[in-house]
């Protein structure tokens, strides 16, 4: 069952994807076709809702001998539980996607390229096919995220709406950010506003350099900037799709504008109310400069071999920023 | 100089500034070490292999482990140790850069871009602060 083959046109213009499939105690993955071009899948788990001691035992059984050496070496046991979401979340999602046959979590293969950045290693028998899956994946405290995508680099980082900055935030901005950013943030008199939007610009900057996969110091968050370029929010219904125009995201390169920034995309989303989620994407390479694509999403809250659920949709997921189509 | 007693190892100062004595306990592997600094309110280091290194001021590694403790919320039964990283703490890249920015008002001094992504554990931030409070003061002099 492909969840958009499920989704239904409300007159009300509200889509509501709501799938829940409830798998037995039978440990199977619902499996899912790969994402379009310009499509993204965003999987999320809250560890808050994985208690079962049987069910984290049953992930612990689908990690590499690495894999499970590095959970037990985290100080305490949330941490240990993060880190084991973490790694159940990417093998589970990727091996949703039944890629060359692979269809067992615990088979997948992971390297990271020589910038450090993680991918699956294929194995097939002749070689000539090699799929075009990216992912990518971040945590926060309470909330661990995976997304996919084909044939485009991908990155992501979630973050708690509240999460602390224990520093002062535009001493902060001052020394990591660029001056645009800076300024921008400095104009905010709410420091609640503040915070929110430094908050928002931290994860898009995480999102872009992680998508880049070329390492932090490729790309030194003092040298480029993201501009949200807020205009009054519009949602509009295009055909059967509601499409958010919340706002254009762009980002600029400030040691050489002429590089290709105009070719990364990105969403930004308020998550179950708690976290924002920024998402940075290439875009698809027949998409002329200038065009403006949505980035199809498409959502999951779930809990592996439990239950997935659709939340793209509905209120679990709010497109804050970016050009999205739910 | 070192004697090792069933609980708890105590360390000279002068060991770590003397070259001679830094050299010698080198030498020496010490295995299943305990130490704690318990007039100076150092944080207890418990390692499998203890590593004596010069480069390693006692006290900046100290305010350092502090520093990461305030950041990270650690509970005081965490162990820190110098090849501490802090991913295993939990720290995420904001967590990171936070503690680098505190480290940075703390010994005023001025953490590059670059150098900061390399900064993964405790004895890396502790070293490259001593680096560069030593260049700042030869800089000055």
């Amino acid at each position: 069952m492909f969840p958009s083959l499920l989704r239904a046109y409300s007159p009300m213009k509200m889509r509501c994807c709501f799938q829940r499939s409830i798998c037995s105690a039978s440990s199977s993955l619902v499996p899912v076709q790969l994402p379009s071009p310009m499509e993204t899948h965003f999987w999320y788990v809250l560890p808050d809702q994985v208690k079962s001691v049987s069910l984290l035992n049953q992930y612990m059984g689908l990690l590499s001998p690495i894999e499970k050496e590095n959970v037990l070496s985290m100080p305490g046991h949330q941490l240990q539980k993060r880190a084991l979401l973490a790694r159940a979340l990417v093998r589970t999602t990727i091996a949703r996607y039944q890629i060359n046959g692979h269809v067992d979590p615990r088979s997948l293969k992971f390297k990271k390229n020589i910038h450090g950045k993680p991918e699956v290693v294929w194995q097939s028998e002749d070689g000539w096919c090699q799929p075009h899956l990216h992912f990518n994946i971040s945590h926060s405290s309470s909330m661990i995220a995976c997304g996919v995508t084909s044939n485009s680099r991908i990155g992501i980082d979630v973050e708690e709406k509240q999460r602390k900055i224990k520093n002062n935030v535009l001493a902060f901005a001052r020394r990591y950010f660029s001056l645009h950013e800076m300024e921008y943030l400095s104009s905010i008199s709410d420091s609640e506003v503040q915070h929110q939007e430094f908050i928002k610009l931290w994860t898009l900057k995480e999102a872009y350099v992680k998508a880049l996969g070329k390492g932090f110091s490729a790309a030194p968050f003092k040298t480029f900037t993201v501009q949200v370029k807020t205009d009054s929010k519009r949602s509009f219904v295009l055909a059967e799709d509601l499409v958010f125009e919340a706002s254009e995201i762009m980002v600029e390169s400030l040691n050489d504008p002429k590089s290709l920034t105009s070719s990364w995309q990105f969403a930004l989303l308020e998550l179950a109310g708690s976290h924002y989620a920024a998402i940075c994407m290439e875009k698809d390479k027949s998409i002329k400069v200038g065009m403006k694509v949505p980035v199809r999403l498409t959502a999951w809250k779930t809990i592996p071999f439990v239950e997935d659920e659709c939340v793209s949709g509905t209120d679990a997921v709010m497109p804050i920023g970016g050009l999205i189509k739910l | 100089m070192a004697s090792v007693s069933t609980s708890c190892l105590r360390f000279q100062p002068l060991l770590w500034q003397s070259n001679n004595t830094c050299q010698a306990a080198q030498r020496t592997s010490l295995k299943l070490v305990s130490v704690s600094w318990a007039k100076s309110g150092f944080p207890s280091l418990r390692a499998t292999r203890f590593r004596v290194s010069c480069a390693a001021n006692p006290l900046t590694m100290q305010k350092v482990c502090d520093i990461v403790r305030k950041q990270l919320v650690l509970s005081p039964e965490t162990q820190l140790t110098p090849e501490t990283k802090f991913s295993e703490l939990g720290a995420d890249s904001l967590d990171t850069v936070e503690i680098v920015m505190g480290l940075e008002e703390e010994f005023d001094i001025n953490v590059e871009e670059e150098s900061s992504q390399n900064i993964t554990t405790v004895k890396d931030a502790a070293d490259l602060i001593d680096k560069l409070v030593q260049k700042k003061a030869e800089a000055g002099a």
